[in-house]
């Protein structure tokens, strides 16, 4: 054997040792939360055991059980995505002005955006909750839709702007040249090329408004029917009432988790590889 | 698709009309200068009759208490950021009225756009009013007005852009240059963003930095003190000195714990009895007699959280930037395990936090419970459990080990959608030229990928220098950050004058940082 085909052979073993390595470290803690979800209270506290000695179905029937979970799980699904469809649409004017367009105060504009992700939501938890207030949403599920573009929309404008200054600039002087708006510009001609981008974006609000914790804790609180899914987790109050519920946390994680994993797997090939085609065809 | 030839358009309606339309430039121009006055007399009017400046004003001088701070309550009340935008909005009005009288088609096409925000704005108002309406109890009365008349408002000004949709080609004259236009498209573009930015940040962020400048306590009904910047001062209250080593007489030589550590005069008790204390001892290397460089603060617990938090964004962000980079890579190559790591790439940052910070405490259990621990002793790494949530030396290393495992993927689905944005071709003509794999990924992957890469950077930069949940859950107040610290002063001290003053302290490091990373990383602001 040639000295360069080991070195392939080796370069292969060691490029596949890192891929296992990084997806044992992914998947593991997935892992561990399905096989606590299967788990007696018993089990788990007193050794870890790799797989469930006597695995119990109880701690999927108390998140099933009741319509708590359920609820919360359509309210989180409506707040992320109306969140993150109005942050891409927000999003994308801006970044269509912050990245095509010239104009005196661009770049201050730009630190403006930024400048939303520069401060730690605590600092601004009493100050919204006013606002939330004044606005007569809290307490609803607009209370979330209201505030979540705090950290939502900076981060889609500002991806947004840097794929919208990437694409040529032949493009859209060939579309002034047919007599098109400005508007009609960005529409029809430049929103269709940064598709990829838009589907990431909108993917990346959607699980951050998914996951979002304090601001839902905080303004839905009297309303148990407005609340979100980690809201509704972090109340379990268990089967045990001297036990922390962590068998039921982890079910009720691996009842939110597949089917969100289903979905933007599902999402992710056959949507991005549509929009792309379409984009290419014009 | 075909469109329509604005500028032809224009030009020829102009043409055709050569006089018309002064009467309707000067109705148009007399209707936004009134709108402008009618918003600073709004703003005038609710401010002096506002019950709580009122009650300032006409503050019996015979009363026991003192009478609050008027510029106090006036910030309370109002703010700094809405008056300003209501006076800059009527002056913008007014100047654009009076632009009208030239009747330019920039005026025009500038009234066009603010008769479309005001639908909008009206629209909004309405609907929220209905909201508010509906939720409050029924015995409450309704209050028709709220919504009737933003709605009455939004038919006007409705009215007003589908008019100017139509005619503005002949009321007004000339034609709008290249840059004006970009110009104003622009700003039309970027108001819902501003809107948002408004009222999701800049607002709240006020009404914090209010707060910083009082001796508010959380949840409390006390009237709270104006302090001035008494909150900043023990902030920011940092100073170095030198610091020599506990001298040994008899051996010549500096003091030595057990483990080999040199042991440190403190600072002197004049400063320790200020409030003074020590968080870093950095040995002076280039000294006879050993001396140290001693950074103390008023607030130690808040400088040590700064450090904390720097060190462990740097390590996090660091082997996040690698992984990613990896797995983006991967996936977007035609390698047989790319569909393996496309769910890698998800997992873990589909899991909210909230139970992602349980699952690894559970993972972490300092006892055989802990499955960690039990795959190291399997794996004859370890014989005993390890201690990772209390050891101090090994929190910080645990809790970089959950961040990157939860937000590498954030990056990776970044970078992904990059890297589907650089042309195939390119790397089909570099194998042509014989270039490898390697070859390719810096001299093609990573120069067009920088865009990508800075933008990625600086938001998980800032979110890891923001990091809450994680340390919150993980230690509580073991370990703090910047942001811990913060919620620790609120909760649990209740002092929420100095939290807020920690908040806008964070506020500005974190944006003096970010600045000059932007710059650093030649992220495209330009």
């Amino acid at each position: 054997m040639s000295r360069r085909r080991v070195n392939d052979i080796l370069r292969r073993a060691l490029f596949n040792i890192l891929i296992f390595v990084i997806a044992v470290y992914a998947l593991f803690p997935f892992y561990w939360a399905f096989s606590t979800s299967f788990k007696t209270e018993n089990e788990m506290f007193h050794r870890a055991t790799y797989l469930p000695q006597e695995p119990t179905l109880k701690n999927y029937k108390y998140v099933l059980g009741g319509d708590t979970f359920l609820v919360a799980l359509r309210n989180s699904a409506f707040v992320a995505g109306t969140t993150s469809v109005l942050s891409l649409i927000v999003g994308s004017f801006a970044a269509y002005a912050l990245g095509r367009l010239r104009f005196r105060g661009r770049t201050a504009l730009l630190y403006i955006v930024l400048s939303m992700t520069m401060f730690p939501a605590i600092s601004i938890l009493s100050g919204l909750y006013s606002i939330v207030r004044e606005l007569g949403v809290f307490g609803t599920p607009f209370a979330l839709i209201v505030t979540y573009p705090v950290f939502t929309l900076p981060f889609t404008v500002w991806v947004l702007t840097s794929f919208f200054k990437g694409l040529p600039a032949e493009i859209e002087q060939a579309a002034i040249v047919d007599g098109a708006t400005t508007f009609q510009t960005f529409r029809f001609i430049l929103l269709p090329l940064t598709a990829p981008a838009l589907v990431t974006t909108g993917l990346l609000a959607f699980v951050s408004s998914w996951n979002e914790y304090l601001f839902a804790l905080n303004f839905t609180i009297t309303n148990p029917s407005a609340q979100t899914v980690p809201v509704a987790i972090a109340q379990f109050s268990g089967i045990d009432a001297f036990q922390e519920p962590i068998a039921e946390i982890m079910a009720a994680a691996m009842v939110v988790t597949i089917p969100l994993v289903t979905l933007v797997l599902i999402f992710q090939r056959r949507i991005v590889a549509g929009l792309m085609a379409g984009a290419v065809k014009g | 698709m075909t469109f329509t030839p604005l500028i032809e358009h224009n030009q020829a309606a102009a043409a055709e009309n050569p006089a018309r339309g002064r009467l309707a430039a000067y109705f148009l121009s007399s209707l936004f200068i009134f709108l402008g006055l009618a918003a600073i007399l709004l703003l005038i009017v609710s401010v002096t009759s506002s019950p709580v400046i009122r009650a300032v004003l006409e503050w019996d001088a015979a009363s026991p208490d003192p009478a609050p701070s008027l510029i106090l309550v006036f910030l309370a009340e109002f703010g700094i950021i809405l008056p300003l935008l209501i006076l800059g909005a009527g002056i913008g009005f007014i100047w654009l009225g009076f632009q009208m009288r030239g009747r330019h088609v920039t005026a025009g096409h500038w009234a066009h756009i603010a008769a479309m925000w005001l639908t909008i704005g009206s629209l909004i108002l309405a609907f929220l009013n209905a909201v508010q309406t509906l939720n409050t109890k029924s015995d409450t009365p309704v209050n028709a007005g709220a919504i009737l008349f933003p709605l009455v408002a939004a038919g006007g000004f409705a009215a007003l852009y589908v008019w100017l949709n139509n005619n503005r080609w002949w009321v007004f004259r000339g034609q709008e240059d290249y840059l004006a236009r970009e110009t104003r498209v622009a700003w039309n573009m970027l108001i819902p963003t501003l809107a948002v930015f408004v009222i999701v940040a800049a607002r709240p962020l006020e009404q914090t930095f209010i707060r910083s400048l009082t001796d508010k306590r959380f949840a409390s009904q006390e009237v709270p003190r104006f302090v001035g910047l008494e909150n900043y001062r023990s902030l920011l209250g940092i100073r170095l000195d030198s610091v020599s080593c506990r001298w040994n007489e008899e051996t010549g030589a500096c003091v030595t714990r057990n483990d080999g550590s040199i042991r440190w005069e403190s600072i002197d008790q004049g400063l320790l009895e200020e409030g003074y204390r020590t968080v870093w001892t950095i040995p002076l290397p280039f000294e006879a007699r050993a001396h140290a460089l001693a950074i103390s603060s008023l607030d130690d617990d808040f400088l040590q959280g700064i450090g904390t938090t720097l060190v462990f964004a740097a390590i996090s962000v660091t082997l996040e930037l690698l992984i990613a980079l990896f797995m983006a890579v991967t996936v977007n190559s035609e390698f047989a395990g790319r569909g393996l790591m496309r769910a890698v790439m998800l997992i873990p940052w589909a899991i909210p936090t909230v139970i992602s910070a349980r699952l690894w405490e559970l993972m972490l259990k300092d006892t055989n419970a802990g499955i960690i621990n039990r795959v190291l002793m399997d794996l004859q790494v370890i014989d005993l459990p390890k201690a990772w949530l209390s050891d101090v030396t090994l929190q910080l290393p645990a809790a970089i080990m959950v961040d990157v495992w939860k937000t590498a993927p954030f990056m990776a689905l970044l970078l992904l959608a990059g890297l589907q944005t650089i042309p195939k071709d390119l790397y089909e003509a570099a194998a042509v030229d014989g270039a490898t794999r390697v070859n390719q990924f810096f001299k093609i992957t990573l120069p067009l990928l920088r865009p990508t890469i800075g933008v990625a950077l600086v938001f998980r930069t800032l979110d890891a220098l923001r990091v809450f949940d994680l340390f919150n859950v993980l230690f509580g107040r073991q370990q703090l950050t910047m942001a811990t610290y913060d919620y620790e002063t609120l909760v649990n001290n209740q002092r929420d004058g100095y939290a807020s003053a920690v908040s806008m302290i964070i506020f500005l490091l974190i944006a003096v940082f970010a600045m000059i990373y932007v710059r650093l990383l030649n992220v495209e602001t330009e």
